[in-house]
């Protein structure tokens, strides 16, 4: 028994963020019919273009793409699709107290020409660097392409034992090979410090690893978390730095165009509250408005917890998996602020005019000044406390698109770290966000005075606000923490990770699932693999 | 050759050794007794005058015993009980009974006593005791499960000899059987914290927070750090071999275990002189061959294979002449971690101190007693240690051994023995600041004990502070490590002590390594000098007698 005659559509995918959008493109493209629900009145979810006050526009959760998965971009056709992407030649900068700066460009030359003003042993060692970087990066990426193996059935074994000898393991060097399996559980700060010894230089290139995490500097599977980070694209130890014109929401804009294209349904303000069930099967979804919608296949976008405990009736789950679901860690430890200013802010350190723009236009990074000081930061937070230095990425997208501010000035976009869902002592209200937006500010201010001066809007959104703007459970931008415990063959959960969820028809193509977090498209295109599979079986 | 008595004196030795075992610790004297067990001819060098290494005890003030380091045993393997038949040679584990964690107007305190511990974590928390069964028995099966490893000699992982992976890809199909609620456990186990796997079960802080200590013991990492829930295993594996029950004390101190070993060992046929430190390992004029080692004393002993139970870092760096390795080889024994992080302080008492709030007479004080409220006292005690302080208010792990076995006492009065952690080798000051610091630390932990034991000030008849400079400087200890090398997952199995050399070889041939620094790690579990042994037994094609 597949589905009814009656359906309208094969699949119905549970959210129009990028990732559920991906699903619904590679769906119709396969020829399902297919319909994509999302609750709020616009699409992309995390990965959008917000109005300021002031009539600017600024990012929404994610402010850079550079870690969408290629292939998503060119089969889906999204440059057609009116998505144009710019890379600039700085990927982050990093201002300094003493007036100076860590500044990583895409130009490993240069940048190890640079950091030999910090170390004359760091500048030397930033090429090999880099090439183990790569080198391991695309090991990782080569996990990340596929689904994970099994971890039931008799050929666990044979399989696991054929991955790590496997093509991709071959590929690494013999040194490679055996240094990878050290350096994946490492703590970033170890990591880095092998090869570094200025603490800006640590500080600065470590920052990524535990970036929208509930990890630290000296917590071990940062430097994995590196590693993913850098994998599949053109990363490498500096990071990627793209940006999408017109803000991330192009990029959501030309995935809905073209699951569109290829003759999927979207529908916005349709809260999906239930996936319904018959005789362990889905049926299809029930809407907040009291419609119900049949498919044989729903694809969740929405986070696991969510979707286990939100979506399904708890009879489908039992009460081990509901155990284990409920322990699904989501600690958000992250805010963005958003600020529209009427001129570009001075970062001294930056240098003057030319200069200074070229170095802007990367991350900026606030508070990469040493591995203590980013450790104190996450120490605060353990606590239930904001630091006092918080850890800032910030970017000036309107230094690559101008069209982001059509009456002139800038937009300043800020990924403030780390900042606790859960404080000790009150809770995020109104006055607990301004107090915190201020205290971003100040921050701020520190490496560029005078910046507060010239902010003409801003908006906070706390770890709690996150959670009801997106749907995070926990404020979790990656929907579960990127921890080796919930990896590859194990992410979600184990026995979970090949994107069925217990219930036959139902399965997770947001980044609770392998290959994990930020913009990428890379769940939801590895899950509609397994989709069109299943349903070929089934015929 | 049956001349057993060594040669006093002179710089040449006529006799050759087939193995000469460099320390006199547990491992290397388990190494040594299977050696001599296969019928080699074997020699133990022991630097200091007593033997045993970190597993000593020494009569520090006039009619107390200390075990001065090692303090509680539970891993010692029971394969090598039984093959050297340690209990005839003396070996006797005295069962330690519960932990009691002391806090401000209550208590928490599990014992031996099952329907008394229920009864007790009931008090605190009715869905507690449940999950207080349902965790116990999950972890005894996954205790089952890992056993295997200790087992093991790892395989290179670059390694395309598939009998290299037998034992790793047998553990893999075992995985695949496992049900998926054990498969999630124990990727939990190897991945997460100690404080994170332990809140998927539990809401009572002293219980999460004592729980959580067999996590962070020995290592740089806190109960909040990734990587620490692995540890929490330790305790079942006692359990499930049945050779003890959890934890022990040795009766004499811990001393006791290495002097049953060394009476093994010497009962085998094996050599052992102490007061016999090395100084250099001999090599063949190509450097590539290890044949035999000189003494401090000049004396120069010929041997096979030469194996060493020190450190990694003493192994390379310190017995071989620099540039004798591999440039990238010893690049990377120079960056194998240490990073002692703990100290203990060892109290001779006139009378017991009494806890404020107690259960009632004595027993209380016949296991553990761990400083350990909440899990953020015990990251609160990570934080500052992470910045070079030692840990003002630290977590201790105190145990009255003089209630167990009276023997190492005078009649009536009393030893206690503390764990501390943590006290970080590296200081903000540097490492040798230490013997400044040592007093306030030690006065930081009675400070902190007597919070919740106000007389015990005035029952102290003695202190002896041992701080990780010490471990280093008079147990040869590097950086004060009790573990030979912090025990982070990236130190582990195919990577300890480098990625490549996890089967007890070096790169300078007939040079071997036996000591903790390899796998498995730390403790006193013997497990690597016998693995250390069989495999060299198997490269030499020697059958164990």
């Amino acid at each position: 028994m597949s589905s009814q005659p009656s359906a309208l559509f094969d699949a119905v995918v549970v959210g129009g963020g990028h990732n559920g959008l991906v699903a619904g493109a590679y769906l119709a493209r396969a020829g399902l019919r297919t319909l994509v629900l999302e609750k709020r009145a616009t699409l992309g979810g995390t990965v959008e273009t917000r109005p300021l006050a002031d009539g600017k526009r600024a990012p929404g959760l994610f402010h850079t793409v550079g870690r969408l998965r290629p292939s998503v971009a060119r089969e889906l056709g999204l440059r057609g699709h009116g998505l144009t992407l710019v890379a600039p030649d700085v990927r982050a900068f990093a201002p300094q107290p003493d007036g100076r700066a860590v500044t990583l460009w895409a130009d490993a030359e240069r940048t190890a020409a640079e950091l030999g003003a910090w170390s004359a042993a760091d500048g030397a060692a930033w090429v090999e660097f880099d090439r183990h970087v790569r080198a391991l990066a695309a090991f990782i990426a080569s996990l990340n392409a596929g689904t994970p193996p099994a971890t039931s059935g008799g050929s666990v074994g044979d399989a696991i034992t054929g991955l790590l000898l496997g093509r991709a393991f071959k590929k690494l060097s013999k040194d490679d090979a055996r240094q990878l399996l050290r350096v994946l559980p490492m703590a970033i700060a170890d990591f880095v410090a092998e090869s570094f010894e200025s603490d800006p230089v640590r500080a600065s290139i470590a920052m990524r690893a535990f970036g929208f995490s509930a990890l630290g500097a000296w917590s071990m599977g940062t430097t994995a978390a590196l590693l993913a980070d850098s994998a599949g694209n053109d990363g490498g130890a500096a990071g990627q730095t793209v940006y999408a014109k017109g803000g991330p929401g192009a990029l959501s804009d030309a995935l809905a165009a073209a699951a569109r294209g290829f003759g999927a349904e979207i529908r916005t303000g349709a809260e999906v509250v239930g996936v319904t069930t018959a005789d362990g099967r889905v049926t299809g979804v029930a809407l907040a408005s009291g419609e119900e919608i049949a498919a044989a296949i729903v694809a969740s976008g929405l986070d696991p917890k969510r979707t286990l405990l939100g979506l399904l009736p708890p009879l489908e789950l039992g009460p081990n998996l509901r155990w284990r679901a409920g322990n699904i860690r989501q600690p958000g430890r992250v805010a963005r602020v958003n600020l529209g200013l009427s001129a570009l802010p001075a970062f001294p350190a930056a240098g003057q005019r030319e200069e200074a723009v070229r170095r802007l236009r990367g991350r900026i990074l606030v508070g990469a000044t040493g591995i203590d000081d980013m450790e104190r930061a996450f120490d605060a937070s353990k606590y239930g406390r904001v630091s006092d230095a918080l850890l800032l990425e910030a970017t000036i997208p309107t230094l690559v698109d101008p069209s982001l501010a059509p009456d002139g000035g800038h937009v300043m976009s800020v990924v403030a770290q780390y900042v606790p869902y859960r404080l000790a002592d009150g809770a995020w209200d109104a006055a607990a966000r301004e107090a915190l937006g201020d205290r971003v500010v100040a921050r701020l201010e520190s490496v560029a005075p005078g910046i507060s001066g010239l902010v003409t809007a801003r908006e906070v959104l706390t770890p709690v606000d996150l959670e009801a703007e997106y749907g995070l459970t926990g404020g979790h931008p990656y929907h579960q923490e990127p921890g080796l415990d919930a990896w590859f063959a194990w992410r979600p959960l184990v026995g979970h990770a090949r994107y069925r969820m217990p219930v036959a028809g139902l399965y997770l193509v947001g980044p609770g699932a392998h290959p994990g977090g930020g913009v990428t498209g890379a769940p939801a295109e590895n899950a509609v693999k397994e989709i069109l599979a299943d349903r070929r079986k089934r015929r | 050759m049956d001349i057993r008595t060594p040669n006093q004196g002179g710089t040449r030795v006529a006799q050759r050794y087939d193995a000469v075992i460099i320390g006199g610790g547990h491992n290397g004297l388990t190494t040594a007794a299977y050696l001599a067990k296969a019928g080699w001819k074997t020699l133990v060098l022991e630097k200091r005058r007593i033997l045993g290494g970190a597993t000593t005890s020494d009569e520090i003030v006039p009619g107390y015993t200390f075990s001065v380091l090692s303090y509680v045993v539970s891993l010692l393997r029971p394969e090598i009980i039984r093959d050297l038949e340690l209990a005839k040679h003396g070996l006797e584990i005295l069962p330690l009974d519960g932990t009691f964690t002391p806090l401000h107007g209550d208590f928490l305190w599990r014992r031996d006593d099952h329907a008394a511990t229920m009864r007790e974590i009931r008090r605190w928390s009715a869905t507690d005791a449940d999950a207080y069964e349902e965790y116990g028995q999950l972890m005894a099966d996954m205790a089952r499960f890992i056993k295997p490893i200790l087992g093991m000699v790892p395989p290179d992982p670059t390694s395309i000899d598939p009998r290299d992976w037998l034992g790793v890809v047998g553990l893999g199909r075992d995985f695949a059987r496992l049900p998926e609620r054990q498969q999630a456990a124990f990727i939990g186990l190897m991945t997460m914290s100690a404080a994170d796997f332990l809140d998927q079960w539990f809401e009572t802080e002293p219980l999460k927070a004592t729980m959580s200590a067999s996590g962070i013991i020995g290592t740089f990492l806190g109960v909040r750090s990734p990587g620490t829930a692995y540890v929490l295993l330790h305790h079942y594996m006692g359990e499930i071999d049945g050779a003890f029950r959890a934890w022990g004390l040795h009766k004499g101190g811990t001393g006791a275990i290495s002097a049953a070993i060394a009476s093994a060992a010497r009962a085998l046929g094996a050599e052992i002189r102490t007061d016999a430190g090395v100084s250099r390992v001999l090599l063949t004029p190509a450097g590539d061959r290890a044949t035999g080692v000189v003494l401090e004393s000049g004396e120069e002993i010929a041997a096979n294979v030469v194996i060493s139970s020190a450190d990694v870092r003493r192994t390379f760096l310190q017995f071989l002449e620099p540039g004798i390795l591999p440039e990238d080889f010893e690049a990377q024994v120079r960056r194998f971690k240490f990073r002692g992080s703990s100290g203990k302080v060892n109290l001779a008492l006139d009378a017991l101190p009494t806890f404020t709030t107690n259960p009632g007479g004595s027993e209380y004080l016949r296991g553990a007693v761990s400083i350990s409220p909440s899990l953020e006292h015990m990251e609160r005690a990570y934080d500052e240690a992470k910045y070079g302080r030692f840990s003002r208010r630290p977590y201790v792990d105190m145990i009255f051994p003089s209630l167990v076995d009276p023997s190492v006492a005078p009649p009536g009065k009393h030893v206690m023995s503390c764990f501390v952690q943590y006290a970080p080798y590296n200081l903000a000051e540097g490492a040798q600041d230490w013997d400044n610091q040592k007093e306030a630390f030690g006065n930081a932990v009675i400070d902190l004990v007597s919070e919740f034991a106000p007389n015990l000030r005035d029952v102290i008849v003695e202190k002896q502070v041992v701080s990780p400079l010490d471990m280093e400087r008079d147990w040869g200890l590097t950086e004060g490590n009790i573990f030979h090398g912090e025990l982070s997952l990236e130190q582990l199995f195919f990577s300890r002590p480098i990625p490549g050399w996890a089967r007890y070889r070096t790169p300078i041939r007939d040079y071997w390594m036996c000591g903790s620094s390899t796998h498995p790690g730390g403790g006193i579990m013997g497990a690597n000098g016998r693995l250390a042994a069989l495999e060299l037994l198997k490269a030499r094609r020697t059958k164990v007698a």
